[in-house]
């Protein structure tokens, strides 16, 4: 069953995107990361032109951590104010990204950076989990307990400007924050993900947070830098697709939902590993189909305004005439379903609760 | 360290499976860095 996307240009199959996306919203809950490393080369690989893909997975990732993040306040587990130092720095990182972003669209290299851009990032991620994993796995089969230093002293510690985190009972330089934001929004307006990967190690590692307050605040300073990328892409290069962030939102939030539910009843260990082996195989075709597979030129579908169903005209004529409420209007509608998912979550789990205690009354 | 470069050896032959991982991954970091390097130049 395939769908025309109105604005990328392109046909995609529906069932393929709404079940990676539902797969890939599984992952994310399990592990708690944004899940965009995965879903982007995905969408590559499935006929989505890079700079479509990459826009669209921000529009995406906005949905999933408004609702994750909602979840977490309703759960009163977020630390504002770290979190506002982080999107400061973010904010600086993400224009920044744009600007690098551009530079390479405009030399004709966008494509070949973002590719190489995953093949790194996965094969950083990829490696350092499957050493973890492998890690892990040993120890415990040799059961051997060890202990780690609470805080390790960086340079970054040693920064001036000095300030106290109430929430988090901490005493630090507010540019830690501020830079780990930075780096976070660079990559992000780049590669189109959320930067949980980085955010939640440096939280831990560098910042020193404590560990309930992590996801929360993560998933906080990814609304605003996604926030960001997203206007950013629907503004600049008009390639944000309702249609299709549409049937991404749908897959991952539902994924999502099962994968928080699932790890809550398993250890994760041996999966850790796995996630470190598909990290890595989809690394090894991005670098295939960049270094060695046949380049094939695109056919660019013209398309005629009036081809189209009314959906993707009403899609295609807004995107064009204003870019600026188009944009916003993207921003919005993740935010819409994002936090309609979270408040659907907090009805079912009270009426699960009223449920078993009702049972057990009788 | 020198001691763990000594035992590298027999330890490789220990465990199979982690040397196929050490050979892969280092495989595959060798093509991403050969295949940037001729992508740029």
């Amino acid at each position: 069953m395939n769908i025309f996307l109105p604005i990328a240009e392109v046909s995609v199959n529906v069932i393929a995107i709404f079940s990676l996306s539902g797969v890939v919203g599984v992952l994310s809950g399990l592990f708690g990361v944004g899940g965009g490393f995965l879903m982007t080369p995905f969408l590559i690989f499935l006929g989505v032109p890079p700079t479509y893909a990459v826009a669209n997975e921000a529009n995406n990732i906005l949905a999933t951590s408004v609702s994750g993040s909602t979840t977490h306040y309703l759960k009163n587990t977020l630390d504002y104010k770290m979190g506002l130092m982080i999107v400061l720095g973010g904010i600086i990182g993400t224009l920044l990204g744009i600007w690098t972003f551009t530079y390479f669209k405009g030399t004709g290299k966008i494509d070949i950076v973002i590719s190489l851009a995953y093949m790194y990032i996965l094969a950083i991620i990829g490696t350092a989990m499957l050493v973890e994993g492998l890690g892990e796995i040993d120890k415990a089969r040799k059961k051997i307990i060890t202990k780690k230093k609470l805080h390790v002293h960086y340079w970054i510690h040693g920064l001036p400007l000095r300030m106290r985190f109430q929430k988090s009972k901490l005493y630090e330089s507010a540019f830690t924050p501020i830079i780990i934001g930075l780096i976070v929004g660079f990559i992000a307006a780049i590669m189109g993900i959320g930067g949980a990967f980085i955010l939640v190690p440096a939280m831990i590692y560098i910042i020193g947070m404590p560990t309930k307050l992590i996801p929360g605040t993560s998933l906080f300073v990814t609304i605003f830098v996604s926030v960001i990328v997203t206007f950013l892409h629907a503004f600049n290069y008009g390639s944000i697709d309702l249609i299709l962030v549409t049937m991404l939102v749908l897959g991952s939030i539902l994924g999502v939902q099962i994968g928080q539910k699932v790890g809550e009843s398993i250890d994760s260990t041996g999966i850790k590993t796995l996630l470190a082996l598909l990290l890595l195989l989809v690394g090894i075709a991005i670098a295939y189909d960049t270094f060695f597979a046949e380049k094939t030129t695109q056919e660019i579908i013209k398309i005629n305004l009036n081809d189209l169903n009314p959906l993707s005209m009403f899609v295609k004529k807004l995107s064009l005439e204003a870019p600026i409420l188009y944009g916003l209007f993207s921003i919005i509608f993740a935010i819409t379903l994002g936090v309609s998912a979270a408040f659907i979550r907090k009805f079912l789990s009270n009426l699960r609760k009223q449920y078993f205690a009702n049972k057990f009354k009788k | 360290m020198p001691e763990l470069l000594k035992n590298l050896p027999s330890e490789l032959k220990k465990n199979k499976l982690k040397t196929g991982i050490f050979v892969g991954l280092s495989a595959y970091w060798i093509i991403i860095l050969i295949g940037t390097l001729i992508q740029f130049y």
